[in-house]
């Protein structure tokens, strides 16, 4: 386990992939669940891994598969897919402060998901500069060849695996909202940031709800920040007690 | 697949790959204009907001349990309250999720058999 204080290691790498290990407990099942589903479509399995390895980002890749399986035309599958991923545009601009000089940083973006953001964006400016570039590589490596190797699985023995184990399945992607909770609690340092925080939750959670996962995201983001500069709160809930050291 | 869904794909992975590269080399161009001392503070303001929203709104999608049942729910909401005590006594990342991840599983499987 890895203390969030502790940033004396010696190798960033290394501390990397062991924090990202709680990302795949929703990753594999996810992608379990893409691997299936692609092969069931009718793509094969090399098919099925290269747009895991090239793609890389799981909503999009589920529509892609479920376009082109149910006779979109090409133009409006690769559109859709695009949309999808817009969200990913600000995700790099607001990690850059932290990202130490490197020419490995632009090969890295092909590893910026939604999770590993999540986790970049807390962890890197804890750690010293030195350490950065490896620890970005071992979290999103990891979690880039879990994502390949659960669609593997998924596509060679997907239905196998989810008969066998239907609980683990259920169980696993519970590790994506403990991090994403234990990863955005710190930020709740005044009702403004809260309120805002608690909105974004919400709408998000409602979105997921009413079928709208794709859109809810940047939705979910941008309503939480219109209502962070639309409201006016006293901005200390109380003093921190303990936090990072 | 096709060649033409080759090139689908293709084109979908690099537009993908580029929409997270491009705005990279822009904000480093822009931070290169900056005082090197306050990189930070090069950031826009709506940038410094937005990004603890995407993460907000990343939890949010992700708090659907796979079967959104009243055990699923349940399981979720002990979860996290378990997580969270977990967090405050050891301000770590791992050991949260792992007793996060136990509890979520131990209520699941409890609620199925009493529910």
């Amino acid at each position: 386990m890895s203390d969030i204080g502790i940033s004396r290691r010696p190798h960033g790498w290394l501390t990397g992939m062991r924090e990202a290990i709680p990302l795949l407990g929703g990753y594999i099942p996810v992608a379990i669940s893409f691997g299936l589903i692609s092969a069931q479509a009718g793509f094969s399995t090399i098919e099925t891994l290269a747009i895991s390895t090239l793609i890389y980002a799981g909503a999009s890749q589920f529509l892609f598969v479920g376009m082109i399986a149910s006779g979109s035309p090409l133009w409006l599958t690769v559109a859709m897919t695009l949309l999808i991923n817009v969200r990913h545009v600000v995700y790099a601009p607001n990690i850059a402060p932290w990202l130490p000089k490197s020419r490995w940083w632009p090969w890295l973006m092909h590893g910026l998901t939604d999770q590993v953001f999540a986790l970049a964006h807390s962890r890197l400016p804890q750690l010293p500069e030195h350490q950065r570039v490896g620890w970005f590589l071992g979290a999103a490596l990891l979690a880039w060849f879990s994502w390949i190797a659960g669609s593997l699985l998924g596509a060679v023995g997907g239905e196998w695996l989810t008969s066998r184990w239907p609980l683990l399945g259920e169980v696993m992607p519970f590790a994506l909202p403990a991090l994403f909770v234990v990863l955005i609690v710190p930020r709740f340092t005044s009702r403004r940031w809260a309120a805002a925080l608690g909105v974004s939750i919400a709408i998000a959670l409602l979105c997921t709800l009413t079928g709208l996962t794709n859109i809810g995201i940047p939705l979910a983001a941008a309503c939480g920040a219109l209502c962070f500069y639309l409201i006016r709160l006293p901005e200390t809930i109380a003093p921190r007690k303990g936090g990072h050291p | 697949m096709s060649l033409s869904l080759w090139i689908g794909m293709v084109i979908a992975a690099l537009g993908t790959y580029l929409m997270r590269l491009l705005p990279l080399l822009w904000m480093q161009k822009r931070l290169k204009r900056s005082d090197p001392n306050g990189a930070v503070d090069a950031l826009p303001k709506w940038l410094v907001i937005l990004g603890p929203m995407m993460i907000a709104a990343v939890l949010g999608v992700s708090l659907v349990p796979r079967t959104p049942d009243i055990a699923g729910w349940l399981a979720t909401i002990i979860g996290l309250g378990v997580t969270l005590v977990v967090w405050r006594r050891t301000r770590s990342l791992g050991w949260p999720v792992v007793a996060g991840v136990a509890t979520f599983g131990a209520v699941v499987i409890l609620a199925r058999v009493v529910l």
